[in-house]
């Protein structure tokens, strides 16, 4: 497909809103029924079970709270109940109700994975979660379009600040510069290690597949200066978190950053 | 006007890159510590923390037989369709991030104290207990160790062990 270049490109909001609610939802609910399946590690033998790690929990009163609500009955219906939530956000869109719901227990489930599961993927997760909870908040109170506008700004510049952070940060590291460090994170990877003859253990093919991730991820604040940039922005990025997800098995990240597409392209249609 | 504030915000954030601030730490801040998002990922390479674990059985006469140590270390094979599920995956995932939470919290633990107290240790000790309990039903006491590896491009070029639990019955 060709973009026209010559008329300015603008996302229509409503389109923004329902292709963030969508992404969203599948995001979170791919998320839930892995959560679903985890349930025998969180009991018995397994690592996370909740008798030792409600000691993390400084307040007695709050941990017996969490006593509760963490009996693996409980969890189950409160993960189904997530995911009738989901569900209830493809059908009729998000409502103070749903999002508010899905943060809450959003936080209980961090709390459960002593703070975070994965690292990235529910940081942003939990962006992307509090962007629609700024913007149910603000419409119920006040005008929707302000409450849109400022959940896809805050969602859009968390976005960009972590690929911007990303590569920023391995931009100042010798041993990103040389492609060295592609080829140990790799070793290393759930995946790993690389096969002997693989092609990211030649020097000068990770140095270059390292700088192009690096320049790639630094120029990201420059997607916002026209939507259909941000647009071509996206889809490298998409096909970047696949990478990700190939060799590090991060499929959590794929979606989560997914789903902040749509409010990044709406975003690089307002400047 | 709204392009300016975006290019002061990344430039704010370019500095962030250059001036260190205090690390600011507490129990509620590392449980809701997914609301201040950390985007540095991969960015440095170094010593790693590795979790290896052995068992033993008692004979007759009482003396201790221990095999060696194995690496409890997640690994598992790529597939397209874990894109939509990947419970596996993400599970070694999760005790990987919580072996380097264990490390760190031995790195802060102020000296002389005992680290059997850390939520991580026993979370780590019962993981222990788990795997060895699968792998080794018949085994009597168990042991587990972290050392930290250091790797180049093709190999493990340095190792050491930053901590070695006391020998305790099963």
């Amino acid at each position: 497909m060709m973009l026209d270049w010559s008329t300015p490109y603008i996302l229509n909001m409503e389109m923004a809103i329902r292709a963030m609610e969508l992404l969203f939802a599948l995001s979170a609910g791919i998320q839930t029924l892995e959560y679903l399946r985890m349930q025998p590690a969180m009991q018995k033998d397994g690592m996370w079970i909740w008798s030792i790690q409600r000691q993390d929990i400084p307040s007695p009163w709050m941990r017996q709270l969490l006593d509760t609500l963490f009996t693996p009955k409980l969890f189950s219906i409160l993960l189904s109940a997530r995911l009738l939530a989901l569900i209830s956000l493809v059908t009729h869109g998000s409502n103070l109700l749903s999002i508010g719901f899905l943060f809450a227990s959003n936080i209980a489930i961090l709390i459960r994975w002593r703070g975070a599961f994965n690292g990235g993927s529910d940081f942003m997760t939990l962006v992307v979660l509090t962007g629609l909870f700024m913007a149910q908040i603000v419409s119920y109170f006040s005008d929707p379009e302000l409450g849109w506008r400022a959940g896809f700004w805050y969602i859009t510049l968390q976005s960009i600040s972590s690929y911007f952070l990303s590569g920023s940060v391995k931009l100042l590291r010798p041993e990103w510069r040389n492609g060295s460090a592609m080829t140990i994170f790799l070793n290393s990877a759930i995946h790993g290690p690389l096969s002997a003859g693989h092609w990211l253990r030649k020097p000068w093919l990770a140095a270059l597949g390292a700088w192009a991730f690096i320049l790639w991820e630094c120029a990201a604040p420059l997607a916002l200066l026209d939507a259909r940039l941000a647009l071509i922005f996206c889809k490298i990025a998409a096909l970047f978190h696949f990478l990700v997800f190939w060799y590090f098995g991060l499929n959590r990240f794929f979606w989560a950053w997914l789903a902040t597409f749509p409010a990044i392209v709406w975003c690089a249609g307002q400047i | 006007m709204t392009i300016y504030w975006v290019i002061a915000y990344f430039l704010v954030l370019a500095l962030t890159l250059i001036y260190k601030t205090p690390v600011v730490r507490g129990p509620w801040l590392f449980l809701l510590r997914s609301f201040f998002p950390n985007w540095k990922f991969f960015h440095a390479v170094g010593y790693v923390p590795h979790l290896y674990a052995r068992s033993a059985t008692t004979q007759a006469n009482g003396e201790l037989v221990w095999i060696e140590w194995a690496h409890l270390y997640p690994r598992t094979q790529q597939n397209l369709w874990q894109i939509f599920h990947n419970t596996e995956t993400n599970l070694g995932l999760a005790q990987q991030n919580l072996i380097d939470h264990f490390w760190a919290d031995l790195n802060d633990l102020p000296e002389g104290s005992d680290p059997r107290n850390l939520v991580s240790f026993k979370m780590v000790a019962h993981f222990v207990d788990g795997v060895l309990k699968d792998r080794y039903p018949e085994h009597t006491h168990k042991q587990f160790e972290l050392r930290m590896l250091l790797d180049s491009t093709t190999e493990t070029v340095h190792t050491h062990v930053m901590m070695t639990s006391p020998v305790e019955p099963r």
